[in-house]
């Protein structure tokens, strides 16, 4: 052999330039691999592995051992591509041995033998670095697929809060709400009971229109920390419901007034005023209330009673509780179905009119008849008007009815007038709406119009509460009436206001006087003389003014005498006819006129 | 489409390509699973040279991340930084300065957890898992104010991010948006991929980049010098890859062209 013999020192030795060598190995592997070093820094380190390659080569005894660091070293560097350790192998198999000053076989043998380790080191690097890396890859998509699981099992649980809670006030929500009471209801023995209050603001809309959306929002929350701790200090479920609409779930009940002591509580702890920004607010509440058996009820019919409850609570003035009350509900119920019903009943001409007679108090004779609403329905019989004018007028659709029914009484009216030659009048109630409507007078003078009644042969009832608050427009529209030449009545004179004096500004003709009036003669009190004296000053008063008096009420033939001894016009009542059809008013008619002719 | 809310997270999808794992793969690395190297053999079939394509790019990452180091940067945030392995920028970034501090931002998830299972000791670094389409949600992230002091300058590395951006996602609006919050003296890098050179190989890698979560926007010359509007862009401006400050004036080969990539630096003033 050729190479030195000193060995094991490890010390560098002086070996022929490398440079060249690591240059051309540096050009080969170029390209073949990332490796973060420019090809200056790429050289360098070749270099400094050839250099141990050669030390390798050069040591006594010979071991190829060192190799196995340097295809490892090859492999750390990044030389990981294929063929960059193939083009290693060409480049130390071409001129290694030469560049160190290596010949002969035994050379070639320990180069064979260097190269083998370097080869086995630098691909056991490769694998094993594929293996570390294959490892971090899948721990780290673990750990991705982990996170975005949590993550998304967070977002479900936030999913599920704005699902079941109220994103304002943090409290439960309806469906929670619902859903809580659903399951006592499933799960409660039949003997148990269950409460429930609505509670509803009064007048927050106000506040939110006023102060703003903040101010109200501030409040909201003042009012679930109430009702929170109300609700934790009893054991309650609190909700909002939505808007300002609150509740509370009460196990454990033992009646009803269980449930008012709560409502109760509810009301005093609102009672306090909410400060909210700069403001004071002073708050009240409404709340319905029902309490039951849990053993059969339906959870979304408890939820509807106290929400019945709630509005009744509103209807009644506010600031109170109401316990649900079921024949008031059934009440409410039928008044609903009849309410539902009157449009379609308009469309049959269900409403049809009564005639009871207003009899001359002198003479005795017939002077007029007064028109009273009927619905004939199909199902319930005759409906009257103390059943279905109120829900007319709150839906509106008096208006449309109290025309059909003006319509119907003009003509009847006309059938008289042709009829007989002293024809009476006919007197038709207007309901307030009817008065409001701006149509009105327009409409009265068409069916006048149409049906070729005679004006004065009209005569048209507005109650007294309709005409009190002297609205102008309400004066406008009576004067345009009574300029169609239609007769005007106050009707019940004396029930409400009872005002003399702002008879004179209006334009009427007539007044009905409420049946009280009759009553008090019928059971003459001659201690007390006060009634039948008020009776005699509303008359000649009546008469000052100008007006014609009708009493109402007549029963008996006392009360007739009496009313025609005081000056009373015209009386009506069961006395002298009670409301009849129009077939057996037309018998009336003939018996005192005689035959139509 | 309808649009998922911020909260409800990406579920992380193992079967589907992901552009930096492909990266991982073409530079060598085994930072990939079976889907990825399925799309890096196919993109390779396209452009047999890509590999070395994807060094060069790697290359002038380091360069760059040299250059400004050099320029007195310290501090870095490198948005789509991808799986960084070797020569990431922290450890470029360190051997040019002490105590640079980096803030990687990736959007895949996969990318992020490896990312921070590299630096997780390494006080210093941070990463971030956002979508560059957010800038605002980057720069005010939490984790990157605890590294990085935007009142200092920083170098903004946008390495092959900016053509997965699409137009319809205001890319110049985005990197404008960045640039305002940066530090008179602060660096943009960019290299972003183009047609210019070899339009039917990489309208076939464009293609392929349909299947990942990132598909590729390629942009002209001139439509990625805008991206440096409010910068001065440094010598030798927008070029190819491999003519920006070359190790060696021979590193830059006959046909620079052929790496598709136009690369520059710009300083804002």
């Amino acid at each position: 052999m050729t190479g030195p013999s000193d060995s094991g020192s490890g010390d560098p030795r002086h070996v022929p330039d490398l440079a060249g060598f690591a240059h051309t190995w540096a050009r080969a592997v170029a390209g073949t691999s990332y490796v973060p070093m420019t090809h200056t820094e790429i050289e360098i380190h070749l270099r400094g592995l050839a250099q141990r390659l050669a030390d390798a080569l050069l040591a006594e005894p010979f071991t190829a051992v060192p190799g196995h660091q340097i295809g490892a070293d090859l492999a750390a560097a990044g030389f990981v591509a294929p063929e960059a350790l193939g083009r290693t192998a060409a480049v130390l198999a071409g001129r290694l041995l030469a560049d160190v000053g290596l010949t002969g076989d035994e050379a070639a043998g320990r180069l064979g033998a260097l190269l083998d380790a370097v080869v086995t080191g630098c691909v056991r690097g490769i694998r094993d670095r594929t293996l570390d890396e294959q490892e971090a890859i899948r721990r780290a998509a673990l750990t991705a697929r982990e996170q975005a699981e949590q993550a998304l099992r967070a977002s479900e649980v936030r999913l599920r809060y704005l699902a079941l809670y109220d994103q304002l006030t943090g409290l439960p929500n309806r469906t929670l709400f619902a859903d809580r009471l659903a399951a006592l209801v499933a799960d409660a023995p039949a003997h148990a009971r269950i409460g429930i209050c609505f509670i509803d603001l009064d007048g927050f809309t106000a506040v939110n229109d006023s102060l703003g959306h903040r101010v109200g929002d501030q409040l909201l929350i003042a009012v679930a920390d109430r009702l929170t701790d109300l609700a934790s200090a009893g054991g309650y479920l609190p909700a909002r419901l939505g808007g300002d609409e609150f509740a509370l779930l009460v196990t454990g009940t033992t009646c009803t007034d269980d449930m008012v002591k709560v409502a109760d509580r509810a009301l005093s702890t609102l009672r306090a005023p909410v400060r909210a920004g700069d403001h004071d607010l002073p708050i009240s509440a409404s709340v319905g209330i029902v309490e039951r058996r849990t053993g059969g009820a339906d959870p979304a019919e408890l939820m509807r009673a106290a929400d019945t409850a709630l509005h009744w609570a509103k209807a009644d003035g506010k600031a109170r509780w109401t316990v649900f009350d079921a024949h008031r509900s059934a009440r409410d119920v039928v008044r609903f179905r009849l309410s539902a019903a009157m449009p379609a009943a308009l469309d049959r001409d269900e409403f049809t009119l009564v005639y009871q007679p207003l009899k001359d108090l002198g003479d005795g004779r017939i002077r007029g008849f007064e028109a009273l609403a009927r619905w004939r329905h199909p199902e319930l019989g005759v409906v009257f008007p103390d059943r279905f004018i109120a829900l007319a007028e709150d839906t509106g659709l008096i208006v449309k009815i109290g025309l059909r029914l003006l319509h119907q009484a003009c003509r009847q009216a006309v059938a008289w007038q042709r009829g007989y030659p002293q024809p009476p009048f006919v007197s038709v109630n207007l309901a307030v709406r009817q008065i409001r409507h701006p149509s009105l007078v327009a409409e009265v003078a068409a069916v006048l119009d149409d049906t070729g009644l005679a004006p004065d042969r009209l005569q048209l009832e507005i109650t007294e509460s309709a005409v009190a608050n002297d609205r102008t427009d309400t004066i406008d529209t009576l004067a345009a009436l009574a300029d169609l030449g239609v007769r005007l009545a106050i009707d019940d004179f004396g029930t409400g206001y009872a005002n003399l004096s702002y008879l004179r500004h209006l334009p009427v003709h007539a007044l009905k006087l409420a049946n009280a009036f009759a009553d008090c003669l019928r059971t003459p009190d001659p201690t007390d003389p006060t009634g039948e004296a008020i009776l005699g000053t509303l008359i000649s008063l009546g008469h000052t003014l100008g007006l014609t008096i009708t009493a109402e009420g007549i029963e008996t033939p006392s009360q007739a005498r009496r009313l025609a001894e005081f000056g009373c016009d015209l009386g009506q009542g069961w006395h002298f006819g009670r409301p009849a059809s129009t077939r057996r008013v037309a018998q009336l008619l003939t018996a005192e006129h005689g035959r139509p002719g | 489409m309808q649009r998922r809310p911020d909260w409800v997270p990406e579920s992380v999808d193992m079967e589907r390509p992901s552009a930096a794992r492909i990266y991982d793969y073409l530079l060598g690395g085994s930072h990939n699973f079976a889907a990825d190297r399925d799309v890096a053999r196919k993109a390779i079939a396209a452009m047999p040279d890509l590999p070395v394509q994807a060094q060069a790019n790697r290359a002038f990452l380091r360069r760059a991340v040299q250059y400004v180091a050099q320029a007195g940067i310290r501090q870095f945030l490198d948005i789509g930084s991808g799986i960084p392995t070797l020569g990431n920028v922290h450890e470029v970034g360190r051997r040019a300065v002490d105590g640079a501090r980096v803030v990687y931002v990736d959007i895949d998830p996969v990318a992020v957890a490896h990312s921070r299972a590299l630096v997780s000791a390494d006080d210093g670094v941070t990463v971030i898992q956002e979508d560059l389409r957010r800038p605002d949600r980057i720069v005010d992230h939490a984790d990157l104010c605890a590294v990085l002091d935007l009142d200092q300058p920083v170098a903004v590395l946008m390495v092959a991010i900016l053509h997965v951006i699409p137009d319809t996602d205001d890319p110049f609006g985005i990197v404008a948006r960045l640039r305002d919050r940066l530090a008179s003296g602060s660096y943009l890098v960019v290299a972003h991929g183009t047609d210019d050179s070899r339009p039917v190989e990489v309208e076939e890698l464009r293609r392929l980049s349909e299947k990942t979560a990132t598909p590729m926007t390629l942009r002209t010359h001139a439509e990625v010098a805008p991206f440096f509007a409010g910068f001065e862009l440094v010598e030798p401006g927008l070029v190819w890859a491999p003519q920006w400050h070359p190790d060696a004036a021979d590193d830059i080969g006959e046909h620079p062209e052929r790496s598709s990539n136009l690369v520059g630096v710009g300083r804002k003033p």
